[in-house]
């Protein structure tokens, strides 16, 4: 008793050395012979182990996703849009918006656009498409490429050109005659001459409309196909360091006017809140996690309490053959270990495998992170041993007399 | 409690001295023992009878360190076992002591060699180390061609054979044997003797066994007879 009472470090881990020694192979060998009991009492940390590295790798590709969102426009975007106030369309004024980078120390690059849908057309083929009226700047905010042809210049503001998203021109082409840089797209009444077509881009939440559906044409056309020619929106890039909130505030009373209360978005406020819906996720799926680890603990527990009174013999018998209570203790820890760490490997593959099913549906890219990999046998581990400590202290409190006296 | 290990001068494995063991709570306590006390030289093998309830196995069970007497003194290989500590029991135990059990309590999952094998595990001896030593106890013992067999897949005879080579594995000076032919029938039991006395003279290897087979505690060179947890004749009493 004294020596459970005060054991030193040393003998501890000497205890622990010998007992490990064999006991790796034997405790498998003796979940084993039990294989059915230890598979029931699996399941609990299984599924805990499971989810966490689910949740672990589903946040892992969430946060790449969430990035890649703003990849081709980047994090430190500003959108200001107008929203009606009356009865008449909400507009900006597009001088004061272009002005910005020189007159707002915050903001590096402003692009008033306006937005409209009509119906376009090349040749026999027509297509109701979003029309984006845009600043020839616009390459400057957003990273758009050309497939094939060129983007707007400055000199283009006015000249009847456009630029089709990659969509568009798919939808516009007719077999041998493929919409692209010289077509002609008729809009309402106006033929524009196309310059370029937009490499496919993703639709990402700050973008006005879907570049890949849309013709683009320069804002300075657009009073010529669209009522409402003033900006409705202006896209904005900040300095490194702004406040996206701040400035969104000041742009906000800045270009307010009777027609229109403007409204600002910021990429980083929509990163905090797409991070805040999954802190909720992750949150929901640790709980899930903790709650089954703790079952399963109590079920590797219960094993444990069984196997040590059924190896009562065993024990009495070890103990008579030289092994310490400590010995006889370390070989129980060890075995509710290695039966929560065979439950946390299996547990790793199903949460790998809900990980990969979660991206798939979702239409991401599988990635996961290096760390969940001991992470998820790791935790189940420590859970057996620590749910293995109570039934273990029973074994090593064993009268080794009675004990051997059983039959 | 100092380490210091004298090994005893005059030759003696065995000291046990005016041993009492009650069992129960004070007002009602029934004595198991009332003052046992005998010696056993070096290598020799001696024989505790008696009816049952004499106090043989409390006896034995106080020797072998797995329980502790009310009063009394013990002393093994010179030794006082007064440790009052279970962990330094269990070491000395493996160390000094070997047990052969009436129901051999080998380990079904484990082989021959493994059962032979785990006193040394609580050695802390090398895998290796724990084979090779458990083979050669095997070979000792005439069991090497079933190394590899589980107790489940032996003889009786067999099987107590490999719990004759695990008592023997950490050479220990004392062996405690419960019954050892207890659970064989006459021919097995014959042999299994003749084996244990050889090894008691080859090894030197002091033995003292449990019997209730008056013809098997004839052939012991002493006998000491119990009667209601006291030595009520001891052949080898040497004032």
């Amino acid at each position: 008793m004294t020596a459970l009472a005060s054991p030193s470090p040393r003998e501890v881990l000497r205890a622990w050395a010998r007992s490990g020694a064999q006991s790796g192979a034997e405790a498998l060998a003796n979940l084993l012979a039990q294989r059915q009991r230890s598979a029931l009492a699996l399941l609990g940390i299984l599924i805990g182990a499971a989810s966490i590295v689910a949740m672990l790798t589903i946040g892992h590709m969430a946060q790449r996703e969430t990035l890649k969102l703003f990849a081709h426009m980047g994090v430190d975007m500003l959108q200001i849009h107008a929203n009606p106030v009356g009865p008449f369309p909400a507009t900006m004024d597009r001088a004061t918006i272009e002005a910005l980078p020189r007159t707002d120390p915050d903001i590096e690059a402003a692009v008033p656009l306006a937005v409209d849908r009509a119906k376009v057309a090349i040749g026999p083929a027509s297509q109701d498409a979003g029309i984006i009226a845009v600043a020839p700047n616009l390459p400057d905010l957003v990273r758009l490429s050309p497939a094939d042809g060129r983007l707007f210049a400055s000199a283009d503001d006015g000249s009847l050109v456009a630029v089709l998203g990659a969509g568009a021109a798919a939808a516009l082409s007719t077999p041998g005659a493929p919409a692209g840089p010289g077509s002609r797209v008729r809009i309402r009444g106006y033929v524009f001459t196309v310059i370029g077509v937009l490499a496919p881009v993703a639709f990402t939440a700050m973008d006005p409309t879907d570049y890949n559906t849309a013709v683009l044409v320069p804002l300075g056309d657009a009073a010529r196909i669209m009522a409402t020619p003033e900006p409705s929106t202006a896209l904005l890039r900040l300095r490194p360091g702004a406040d996206a909130k701040a400035v969104g505030e000041r742009l906000v009373v800045r270009l307010a006017n009777p027609t229109s209360a403007p409204q600002a978005l910021s990429a980083q406020e929509l990163i905090q809140s797409l991070n805040a819906q999954k802190a909720i996720h992750s949150r929901l799926l640790t709980a899930i996690g903790a709650i089954s680890l703790l079952v399963g603990g109590i079920g590797v527990m219960n094993v444990m309490m069984m196997g040590v009174m059924e190896r009562r013999r065993e024990i009495g018998l070890r103990a008579a053959l030289g092994a310490t209570p400590r010995d006889i203790q370390a070989m129980f820890l060890i075995e509710a270990g290695v039966l929560a760490l065979m439950g946390g490997v299996v547990g790793l593959a199903f949460g790998l495998l809900a990980a990969f099913v979660a991206a798939r549906t979702s239409g991401w890219t599988f990635s996961l992170s290096i760390y969940v990999l001991p992470l998820g046998p790791g935790l189940a581990a420590a859970v057996g041993v620590i749910f293995g400590f109570y039934p273990a202290l029973r074994a090593s409190r064993l009268d080794p007399i009675v004990a051997l006296r059983d039959e | 409690m100092f380490k210091l290990r004298r090994r005893a001068q005059d030759g003696r494995v065995l000291e046990v001295l005016d041993l009492t063991k009650t069992y129960g709570p004070p007002d009602q306590a029934t004595p198991v023992l009332r003052g046992v006390t005998f010696k056993v030289e070096a290598g020799s093998f001696c024989a505790v009878v008696g009816p049952s309830g004499s106090g043989k196995s409390t006896l034995m069970n106080i020797i072998g360190l797995l329980d502790r007497p009310t009063s009394g003194a013990l002393r093994l290989d010179g030794l006082d076992v007064a440790f009052g500590d279970r962990a330094r029991e269990a070491r000395f135990r493996g160390a000094t002591i070997g047990f052969v059990f009436q129901s051999f309590n080998l380990l079904p999952r484990l082989s021959a060699w493994e059962n032979v094998a785990l006193p040394l595990v609580y050695a802390g001896a090398a895998a290796r180390e724990r084979e090779q030593s458990a083979l050669a106890m095997l070979e000792r013992v005439g069991l090497s061609h079933r190394a590899q067999a589980r107790p489940a897949e032996m003889s009786g005879g067999q099987r107590q054979r490999v719990a004759l080579a695990r008592a023997l594995i950490r050479q220990p000076r004392l062996i405690l044997a419960d019954e050892p032919t207890g659970s064989l029938d006459s021919v097995t039991a014959g042999e299994v003797m003749t084996l244990l006395r050889d090894l008691n003279q080859r090894l030197g290897v002091t033995v003292l066994m449990v019997t209730h087979d008056k013809d098997l505690a004839a052939r012991c060179a002493r006998r000491i007879e119990m009667l209601d947890g006291r030595v009520v004749a001891d052949t080898g009493a040497t004032a």
